[in-house]
């Protein structure tokens, strides 16, 4: 800290704690402090006022949650009705007749069976790829010194800059080309090699282990690889998660370049072969919401078993700036 | 959607020094390793990233409907898009959206974030309850809330009658379907970007509550003295990584509204989808893409100059 170089966030709290062991201090609230400073008479006085308040504040949270909530729960209950049910009962009606018929047929007829396999094989080849290179260039630029590694870090973060949008019409055109467009490799191959968020973020991290870890390791002959993959990944396991999960939730989400890259059913994604459903069905809202259903809950799951590091993997990419 | 990941702050990494590494290490220590270690995302970033932006800038000065060879164009793609296109109206029509999201979802994400503060039980609970938007495809929640906001069958309008009212048609209502579409895209994001104010409220070192309650502060003082004030670097940060990624809304409009009706949801990126890959202009399509990069480049510059300025801030 002692650098007039220093960053600002490496001020605020490092990122390693708490985050990383989960044992983020807890923020005492001013008001608790000063019920407690307050002489005892004046903190009865205080305490009906204080008691309403956490009630309308629990109130708030409550209705906040059934905000976010209510929608997951209107799909399953449209997508187990039958059409008919639909158009007679009131959405929020639990189904008199459930039925299993609508998914069945957008898993079969449909065919989202097979459009789910694609999009757990893409994501987890994108994912596995892009992490292990986007691990090796955030190394190297955070620990290895290498004529011209300042420039070309330059140019990583300057291609971050660059919108989604912008890069989709001539990745089009060179996917054309190259005769891959309506193969797996034009899903996979424009993620694969890494992304230089996701380097810029782990290379954050890597600079803040410490380096005579690193220097230890090589005067013991340790060979560049094995310092890696020795001494550094196991340290490293919080922002390899991190990583894991925006590469997972990006990728199983992607919608704009598999929606161009990708005219044929077989090798549809999720997101794509919902929008086609939509286009095909209309407002049959029985298979829209089934097929629907099928997109969300492997992501719904994936989160219900990873809440912990996924909450903290994002305070992480606010706090690793 | 967030697409939206924050983008990292660039700035401060031009305060990093020079390979300060250098000279600690041996001369040449790492040297091959590097190079083969950067070797395959370097590949990435150049085949995917740096070959596309240049060929974009090209193919806007030429008229390619993929079939025959592409003809010099001059300008005429950028004169044409403003002159024909409606590209002002989408212009117009992406500053609506952004609008319409940033400022609520602002100030939904940090009184949520004040809220969740509080040492309180099962504010563990709420937090992950609200994340969990986070995580769901767009085009998903897209068509769901195209169905809640369904005129005749959805949640929205049932709700309404059953107090007597009788709901307007949403979606298909000029008016409405923008203000939709920002609701769909603040439910989404708001848990997430609570999550940074909670960690920016984290960060405020006690003490400073302590010493303003002792020269006898109220906590409404506090929280506009204290708070807020310490809370605008994150405000800041927020605000522009979700206004750069606003002005690429796509998959939420694109399954909700494709654009309509009229050109009331017609937003920048939807009209390249249309221009590009629907009439198959490229060269129009590409110019159109160029706007929007100029503009997000404007953003970006905003946040490395403001973070710049921070630094200095700081240590003076």
């Amino acid at each position: 800290m002692s650098s007039p170089n220093t960053t600002t966030a490496s001020k605020r709290v490092p990122p390693d704690a708490g985050l990383v062991r989960g044992t983020r201090p807890v923020a005492i609230d001013p008001g608790e402090r000063e019920a407690r400073t307050r002489p005892p008479a004046a903190r009865q006085k205080g305490r009906p006022v204080r008691l309403a308040g956490i009630m309308s504040l629990y109130g708030i949270l409550a209705v906040g949650a059934f905000i976010v909530v209510f929608p997951y729960i209107l799909i399953l209950l449209t997508a187990a009705k039958p059409m008919n049910e639909i158009f007679s009962s009131s959405p929020w009606q639990l189904p008199q007749h459930p039925t299993f018929a609508t998914f069945r047929q957008v898993w079969i007829q449909d065919d989202f069976g097979r459009i789910l396999l694609n999009t757990v094989a893409v994501t987890v080849v994108i994912t596995a790829c892009q992490v292990a290179c986007s691990t090796l260039a955030a190394y190297a630029f955070a620990r290895l010194s290498f004529p011209g590694r300042e420039a070309l870090f330059w140019v990583y973060l300057a291609t971050m800059m660059v919108p989604n949008a912008v890069t989709v019409v001539p990745l089009y055109l060179v996917m054309r080309e190259l005769h891959l467009l309506n193969t797996y490799y034009a899903l996979v191959l424009p993620y694969a090699f890494g992304t230089p968020y996701i380097i810029f973020l782990m290379r954050q991290f890597f600079r803040t282990i410490p380096r005579e870890l690193h220097e230890a390791a090589k005067m013991d002959g340790c060979s560049e690889v094995r310092v890696l993959l020795q001494i550094i990944l196991p340290l490293s396991r919080a922002i390899i998660t991190t990583a894991t999960i925006i590469v997972v939730v990006s990728s199983w989400n992607n919608f704009l370049w598999p929606l161009i890259a990708v005219n044929s059913q077989a090798r549809e994604l999720l997101t794509v072969g919902l929008a086609a459903l939509q286009s095909n069905f209309g407002t049959q809202w029985d298979v829209l919401m089934a097929g629907s259903c099928l997109t969300l809950l492997p992501l719904v799951l994936f989160f219900a078993i990873f809440q912990r590091q996924i909450v903290r993997s994002i305070q992480m990419t606010g706090g690793l700036k | 959607m967030i697409q939206s990941f924050p983008e990292p702050v660039v700035a401060l990494e031009g305060s990093t020094p020079p390979t300060s590494a250098g000279g600690r290490f041996r001369r040449g220590s790492g040297g091959w390793a590097g190079y083969l270690f950067i070797s395959p995302s370097l590949f990435g970033v150049i085949a995917f990233l740096v070959i596309p932006v240049i060929l974009v800038i090209v193919v806007s000065f030429f008229h390619w409907n993929l079939l025959g060879h592409p003809t010099f164009a001059g300008l005429s793609n950028y004169t044409q898009m403003f002159a024909h296109y409606h590209a002002v109206t989408s212009l117009y029509v992406t500053a609506y959206y952004v609008v319409l999201t940033i400022p609520v979802l602002l100030c939904a994400s940090v009184l949520l974030a004040l809220f969740l503060n509080r040492p309180l039980p099962a504010m563990g609970f709420f937090r992950v309850i609200f994340v969990l938007p986070y995580m769901a495809a767009p085009v998903a929640m897209g068509i769901v809330w195209t169905w809640i906001f369904d005129p005749r069958l959805g949640a929205v309008n049932e709700l309404l009658h059953q107090v007597g009212l009788s709901g307007p048609t949403w979606l298909s209502s000029r008016a409405l379907a923008m203000p939709v579409i920002a609701l769909v895209s603040i439910w989404s994001s708001v848990g997430y970007n609570t999550l940074f104010f909670l960690a920016g409220l984290q960060a405020i070192p006690h003490e400073l509550y302590e010493s303003g309650m002792l020269d006898g502060a109220s906590r409404l003082q506090l929280l506009r003295k204290v708070t807020l004030p310490l809370l605008r670097p994150t405000v800041l940060f927020v605000s522009i990584t979700n206004v750069i990624g606003s002005f690429q809304v796509f998959d939420t409009v694109y399954v909700m509204t494709q654009g309509g009706p009229g050109t009331s949801t017609q937003v920048i990126n939807i009209q390249i989808y249309d221009v590009a890959f629907q009439d198959f202009q490229l060269g129009l399509g590409s110019a159109m893409a160029m706007v929007l990069f100029v503009i997000i480049l404007v953003f970006t510059i905003l946040q490395f100059l403001y973070f710049r300025k921070r630094i200095t801030y700081e240590l003076a």
